[in-house]
């Protein structure tokens, strides 16, 4: 049994398409230690948010083994896929994906709705997070009334509610201008340090990629290098 | 997810398109404003119905004797009967604690002519029955101008004031009449005739019927006394027995009772309960049927939700990756779709209930008010939405849109949470 954060043993994936198909990944294996910054950086097509999609339950591999927290992904059906959606992992996506009908508050409690903690509880821990996230005068402002960077912040809140060990994030600062991609990265590296979150985070960008304890360099779905 | 995050996520969602929302669960409305106005005017009709057959008297029982196959010695007379409605049996059933009234009753045969003779004057009369009340709502309501109402069971006459003006007589000279001898007269085919003096006991009008007849009450004394002579028969009540017998229980369970009993008797016994059942299961098909119409627009209108919500389904596939992204269960995604079409046939229904007993409240008094204007004197309410019928409109409105929402759930249920992510 493996302890490690993330642990990935020869990971294939490949998409059919019609008759043809192509490999996003050939053979990945990278482990990550708990609370550890991990960016997975590398061109268009190089499979990292392949990785990532397949470490958060939203994908399945083709071939190789992954555990996340010493469970093991690659055996579990829809159900154990939903839990660890649920309780291991978030998610911040590039583009928020936040729900715009719901205020910030609202949005970060969602989560613990599948949980079914009582709404009081939710909005009471949501309120918390936003508070940690700087967002604590934007409780009841919806999605289009806050900037990219506080619509990120938000997605960030929302992604640590349920108290994950691990937060993986595809391009987290793809959406926002240089400045503001710079004031969520520090926002993540306090998450990792203060709270000892694991983090995995997609990204092109080496000024993104420099917060990370560890660099995972992908190209053509195969691991090139790793480095500092 | 809780059932209270259900109904207010759905609730929300719905709330965002609302005309969509309201122009889906029309059809629910429709069919919903059909059935409820059909059954509620079934319930209505129904409920006038057992009013009128209570006011007959559910208590009330027909017995008749049985006849026995018609052979060649009775070609044209009545076969011979099997049992014989008695005198006997009479006092039997006065005698029971559960029968409250016992009123045998003679036939006059329809070739009869009966002729009434006052001061040498004659006049062709037709007998009549004459009790009013419970036993007898089929009866025209008669009111006595002078004298009283005859017992059945007395050899006395009441005539009606038509056959008195047939006769001549004015008004005036009514009440010096009762009491007075009159004579019946009847001829027979066979040339002879037969005259028997009675005494007057009232004279009454009738509402409706017929006032333009001369007709005449007779008791049972008289009666029999008429049938005996033409018949040619001394022993006619022991020969044939009373043409039937009506019969007053305490009690509907009682008449069932009594019923039971004379039929193991061989008699032939009629029942107004029977006859109420016998109509009750006929609205009850027609209730049905109506109410299929109403279904038939509730089928269309599942047709439409289940549009609505494909469509939902496809404009938050993104939504839904993101749902499954932070922990939603593919039950849970489907728990939602269903509760929000569900809710469409809910909010159909609740319209459709207003609407339907708002238009039956319309419909009784556009109805009663046609009535009053073609001098139809009638206090009824047609339309009866009951609590029954608004739950049972409402249960169905929302098991409509329930269904309807079971295959587009299931998609939203089933999408890929990766595939549903790149959902533009």
């Amino acid at each position: 049994m493996n302890v490690s954060a993330i642990c990935l043993n020869n990971l294939h994936r490949r998409y059919e398409m019609g008759d043809a198909y192509v490999d996003a990944l050939r053979g990945v294996s990278l482990t990550v230690a708990r609370g550890e910054f991990v960016a997975l950086v590398g061109p268009s097509g190089s499979g990292k948010s392949t990785v990532l999609n397949l470490v958060g339950g939203l994908d399945r591999p083709t071939e190789g083994q992954i555990w996340v927290d010493g469970v093991e992904l690659t055996g579990q059906d829809e159900r154990g896929l939903t839990a660890h959606r649920r309780h291991r992992v978030g998610f911040v996506f590039q583009s928020f994906n936040l729900l715009p009908r719901l205020t910030a508050l609202e949005n970060v409690a969602l989560p613990l709705m599948f949980s079914d903690v009582q709404e009081q509880q939710r909005l009471a821990r949501a309120q918390v997070l936003l508070e940690q996230v700087g967002l604590g005068d934007r409780l009841n402002h919806l999605p289009t009334q806050l900037s990219g960077g506080e619509q990120q912040r938000v997605a960030i809140a929302r992604a640590l509610v349920a108290e994950p060990g691990l937060l993986l994030a595809d391009e987290p600062t793809g959406n926002l201008d240089t400045a503001t991609g710079g004031e969520i990265m520090a926002v993540l590296k306090v998450l990792n340090t203060g709270r000892d979150l694991t983090l995995l985070v997609v990204t092109h960008d080496p000024e993104v990629a420099a917060f990370a304890d560890r660099i995972v360099r992908l190209r053509d779905g195969q691991v090139l290098e790793e480095g500092t | 997810m809780t059932f209270r995050d259900l109904i207010k996520t759905s609730f929300g969602n719905l709330g965002r398109h609302k005309v969509r929302t309201v122009l889906s669960s029309v059809g629910v409305t429709v069919g919903i404003i059909t059935i409820v106005a059909m059954v509620s005017l079934g319930i209505g009709v129904r409920h006038e119905m057992l009013g009128s057959f209570e006011a007959l008297g559910l208590e009330t029982l027909r017995v008749y004797p049985v006849t026995e196959e018609r052979t060649a010695f009775d070609l044209f007379g009545e076969p011979p009967r099997k049992v014989l409605l008695t005198d006997e049996l009479v006092d039997e059933l006065r005698a029971r604690d559960d029968v409250l009234k016992v009123q045998p009753n003679l036939n006059l045969p329809s070739t009869m002519k009966v002729g009434l003779e006052m001061d040498g004057q004659m006049v062709i009369v037709r007998p009549w029955q004459l009790q009013s009340g419970p036993d007898e709502p089929f009866v025209p309501e008669t009111e006595f101008v002078t004298g009283e109402e005859p017992s059945l069971d007395t050899a006395v006459i009441a005539v009606n004031t038509y056959t008195l003006k047939e006769l001549d007589i004015p008004q005036a000279d009514y009440p010096a009449l009762i009491g007075q001898e009159v004579t019946i007269v009847l001829g027979a085919p066979r040339g002879d005739s037969f005259r028997l003096p009675i005494k007057l006991a009232g004279i009454f009008d009738t509402h409706y019927g017929p006032n333009d007849r001369a007709v005449v009450v007779l008791g049972l004394p008289v009666r029999l006394e008429m049938l005996s002579w033409w018949h040619n028969s001394s022993d006619y009540l022991a020969r044939r027995g009373y043409d039937s017998l009506l019969i007053r229980t305490t009690s509907l369970n009682d008449a069932t009772q009594i019923l039971d009993l004379l039929e193991a008797r061989e008699f032939r016994v009629q029942s107004v309960k029977m006859m109420l059942d016998m109509v009750n299961r006929g609205m009850i098909v027609m209730e049905t049927m109506l109410a299929s119409v109403g279904g038939l627009a509730l089928f269309v209108a599942s047709i439409g939700i289940a549009n609505t919500m494909v469509m939902a389904v496809y404009e938050r596939t993104r939504e839904i990756g993101v749902l499954k992204a932070v922990g939603a269960s593919p039950a849970d995604i489907r728990m939602l779709f269903v509760v929000e079409s569900a809710l469409i046939g809910l909010v159909g229904g609740v319209v459709g209930t207003v609407v339907g007993w708002l238009l039956g409240k319309g419909l009784d008094r556009l109805i009663l008010a046609i009535m009053e204007w073609q001098d139809i004197q009638v206090q009824a309410t047609f339309f009866v939405v009951t609590g029954g019928l608004v739950a049972a409109a409402l249960g169905f409105a929302t098991l409509v849109g329930l269904l309807a929402g079971l295959y587009p759930a299931a998609r939203a249920a089933r999408l890929d949470p990766l595939e549903a992510l790149r959902h533009q």
